[in-house]
């Protein structure tokens, strides 16, 4: 054998007495974490029989949400639709055919915040507008909450007043501007964009920390000042990133206004808990279940889309007129746009 | 018959951004191949194509007599900033050029066969880091983090060895070593390799035979004799001029 081969024999006797090792260790940590899992359940008195005894019922409850009744689609189904007391699958599709043959009730049950439909623009302007009234402050706090721009420990002024916003759940913060506000839309709004505050703002504190100090120094070095440092040494390097996590926040924000309308604070999420707790017409609030499935996955894919769209090498030297035309690119919606140049 | 067969080859991007104009040129068996040309001549490009991860607009190439339509597990490459993954050591780094051959849960469990294990040791002592098998990538410098690149790509087995400008981010004593290693790995296993690179002196260094690109057309194939300063101002300046012009700067 030569010695180059009694080398590697060497190297791979050690590596896998190693590995043996590691594996070793990695078996008893997963077995100490399925007891400590174990104990937890316990102590908060899960019990699989329990579950099993309960589970035929339960499937049984679910066939009284079947077929979802989209009824209260708009306002002209609302006022037109005649639904009798056996469900049937009509009750289904038949509001939404009735309401496309007559568009202008879309425009009338959103002015009146009527219907499905008009609930769910309740819902995702809470989202949207929650996020934008909440950006500027996250922008403030994130930026000066980054030790590179606020020494230590005076950035702990803003990271502290961050991490106690996040603290508080939207669902409690929505409590707390009942005397302000009381419960409702508004209150739902303040509290989305109090939450987006200390949620975003963290994320972009994060991103600061991670940005490379080469462009800092280069910035640096032509006698910029310390803000002019900040905004084109180090803002520039997380433009992109930032509009990403915002846009992800956006999505976070949607899920939370339906959270808060459950609560009593308006839209889509009260909606629901009406037609499952107040009246028990569980085919209703399936259909808003429905409609909070389709409002999420509408927001996620516009988001990711818009996302996707953000990286670099999509859009170099493009002008505001050639993005304007881009957004007419369907196969860049789509993710089939072509690959990068040299 | 040619280890690599490069045919007309063509890449436009969006509707008049032309990267590649018309290229042709052939690779024989174990040379060692070395593409010159400046920033956005279309070497990357051209190494994309090789590689199956970008289509061309027009024309084919051939490796080891079939046409590449996408990505082959035959064709290793080593890039410009290694994409070693930090978190692994270089031992289960060198390993990853084993994953075409191992399923999913081998992989993650590092339980490869007995031969690609060897394979991967006798990778890094080729490139003179077998005793830093076990240390993690994130805390190796820049020149031994591409030696791991290069141990991934020869743990491939593969036919062609594309590199692409690997030695753009290192100093020069690093650089030399990396494509010093890299040029003792092709020659032991006769493995033909084509490499992108931007210092001349390497280049003539350690290439058999040479392409400048300039503009997305080839405008010099040769070997070392052929390579000489006028050559190396046609790859590299539009005109006379130009070199002179950059010559008196």
């Amino acid at each position: 054998m030569s010695t180059e081969e009694s080398h590697v024999d060497r190297m791979l006797e050690r590596i896998e007495h190693h590995q043996r090792v590691r594996r070793i260790l990695i078996a008893v940590g997963l077995l100490v974490l399925a007891l400590v899992t174990a104990a937890g359940m316990t102590f908060i008195g899960f019990r699989l029989a329990n579950l099993v005894r309960e589970f035929p019922g339960f499937i049984e409850s679910i066939w009284d949400f079947m077929p979802p009744n989209f009824v209260d689609f708009t306002l002209y189904s609302k006022e037109h639709y005649q639904y009798g007391q056996v469900a049937k699958l009509e009750d289904f599709y038949q509001p939404i055919l009735m309401s496309f043959s007559n568009p202008s009730t879309f425009w009338t049950s959103i002015v009146e915040q009527e219907g499905l439909i008009g609930l769910s623009v309740i819902t995702i302007a809470i989202g949207f507008c929650g996020t934008v009234l909440g950006f500027p402050l996250a922008l403030i706090f994130g930026v000066l909450g980054s030790e590179r721009v606020t020494p230590f420990p005076f950035n702990f002024l803003f990271r502290g007043a961050m991490s106690t916003i996040r603290a508080i759940p939207a669902l409690v913060w929505v409590l707390v501007y009942i005397p302000l506000t009381g419960l409702g839309p508004v209150g739902a709004l303040m509290a989305v964009a109090t939450d987006t505050v200390g949620n975003l703002g963290r994320l972009f504190t994060d991103e600061l920390e991670e940005i490379d100090d080469g462009p800092i120094e280069a910035v640096g070095s032509t006698g910029a000042s310390g803000s002019q440092r900040v905004f084109f040494g180090m803002l520039s390097q997380v433009f992109t990133s930032f509009i990403a996590w915002t846009l992800y926040i956006l999505e976070i924000n949607v899920r939370i206004a339906v959270s808060l309308g459950v609560v009593g604070a308006g839209g889509i999420g009260q909606y629901i808990n009406n037609r499952f707790f107040g009246f028990l017409e569980f085919s209703r609030g399936m259909a808003g279940i429905l409609m909070v499935i389709v409002i999420v996955l509408s927001v996620e894919m516009v988001s990711s889309r818009l996302r996707a769209r953000l990286r670099p090498s999509e859009h170099e030297q493009m002008t505001f007129f050639d993005h304007l035309k881009d957004l007419l690119t369907t196969s860049k919606w789509l993710g089939t746009g072509s690959g990068k140049r040299d | 018959m040619p280890a690599v067969s490069v045919e007309n080859l063509t890449k436009v991007y969006g509707e008049d951004t032309v990267a590649l104009d018309d290229v042709s040129f052939e690779v024989e068996d174990g040379e060692f191949l070395v593409v010159l040309g400046p920033s956005g001549a279309g070497k990357s490009t051209l190494l994309r194509i090789l590689n199956g991860l970008t289509t061309p607009t027009e024309g084919r190439v051939e490796v080891g007599d079939e046409e590449i339509t996408g990505r082959r597990s035959d064709i290793a490459m080593v890039f410009q900033l290694h994409y070693v993954i930090e978190s692994l050591s270089a031992y289960r780094n060198a390993l990853t050029g084993a994953l075409s051959r191992a399923s999913l849960l081998e992989s993650l469990l590092t339980w490869y066969d007995e031969p690609d294990k060897r394979m991967a040791l006798r990778a890094l002592d080729t490139v003179g880091l077998l005793e830093a098998a076990e240390q993690r990538t994130g805390s190796m410098s820049g020149g031994q983090k591409q030696r791991v690149g290069i141990a991934r790509a020869l743990v491939q087995d593969p036919n062609l060895l594309l590199a692409d400008e690997p030695v753009a981010s290192l100093d020069p004593k690093a650089a030399n070593q990396v494509m010093g290693y890299m040029r003792s790995a092709a020659k032991e296993r006769d493995l033909t390799t084509i490499a992108s690179l931007h210092q001349v002196n390497i280049a003539r260094e350690f290439g058999d035979r040479f392409i400048g690109i300039r503009d997305g057309e080839v405008v010099f194939d040769g070997d070392h004799d052929d390579l000489t300063m006028d050559a190396v101002d046609e790859i590299y300046y539009e005109s006379e001029e130009d070199a002179e012009g950059v010559l008196e700067a």
